[in-house]
């Protein structure tokens, strides 16, 4: 079994007049039970062009149900450039420069995959799949 | 402007044969641009007695002055939702237009970019709306926040 620890921290001396400081710290386990995840398919990157439309990350088909775990990251440094980000044909979000997200994964259909869609040629996706 | 940023650290000495150490931060910005989110709902802590569905951040609103786009369309919202359980067999289901995203087992966090995009169930005048539900109704705690761009507010009857 293995220990992932994940960590979230989101600041801000100037959103509020009071300061804001939220933190998370979770361990990345099975689901319903407290094994750790064992899988993952490593860090990876990958550059796309704006011609991958409708390009599948991650395919609902190539895995079973379970505490699957996904983060994201747009490496450009423009900022006009982003990543739209769909689950199951149902746009989730953009991920614009820099940007990074971090969220559950069920494949609980086979229709369930996440797909991304680079706003520009040869930007360049940052990526990691945390699996049972 | 607000500079708000968040910071995420993925660790595991075990996970892999080399020892995994992922950090990442960025600055919250208005789409497209480098200015810095003002909004923000404020950290809230929620608990909730039934397993049915509820709006978490429910924008299901009618259509804009342009057709079906809503006035926040495209914007750039964060979403934080973490599930204070202590019970590892309890979780929330986290969906979009009732599409599953996952399920947040006790003590998992998320934080997702949402941009009210149109419904795919739907396709006309609806926008996406985050929803959750809890597996049990025998009590739950959840936290969660939206730092965003804006949002359309019901109008009061």
């Amino acid at each position: 079994m293995a220990t992932t620890t994940n960590t979230l921290l989101l600041e801000s001396t100037d959103l509020l007049s009071d300061s804001l400081s939220v933190s998370a710290i979770a361990t990345l386990t099975g689901a319903g039970n407290s094994t750790g995840l064992t899988l993952t398919g490593g860090l990876g990157r990958k550059k796309l062009t704006s011609g991958h439309a409708q390009y599948v990350l991650f395919d609902g088909d190539a895995y079973a149900n379970g505490a699957h775990k996904i983060y994201l990251k747009n490496t450009s440094s423009t900022a006009a450039e982003y990543f739209t980000i769909e689950i199951n044909s149902e746009q989730m979000g953009k991920l614009y420069a820099g940007d990074w997200c971090f969220f559950p994964w069920e494949a609980n259909a086979s229709t369930n995959d996440i797909k991304i869609d680079p706003s520009a040629n040869d930007m360049v996706l940052e990526y990691m799949l945390l699996s049972e | 402007m607000a500079t708000t940023t968040a910071s995420l650290t993925i660790t595991s000495s075990d996970l892999v044969g080399d020892a995994l150490s992922l950090s990442a931060s960025n600055t919250l910005h208005k789409a497209g641009t480098t200015t810095g989110l003002e909004q923000a709902t404020g950290l809230t802590k929620t608990y909730l007695t039934a397993v049915t569905p509820i709006d978490l951040f429910g924008t299901i609103l009618p259509s804009g002055s342009t057709g079906n786009v809503s006035t926040y369309e495209g914007k750039s919202h964060w979403i934080y939702i973490s599930n204070k359980s202590e019970d590892e067999t309890e979780y929330a289901t986290i969906t979009i237009g009732d599409k599953v995203i996952g399920r947040l087992y006790a003590g998992d966090f998320m934080w997702m970019p949402w941009d009210q995009a149109t419904d795919a169930l739907d396709g006309t005048t609806k926008h996406a709306d985050i929803e959750l539900a809890p597996s049990v109704a025998t009590g739950m705690w959840f936290e969660h926040c939206m730092i965003h761009e804006g949002m359309k507010l019901p109008t009061s009857v």
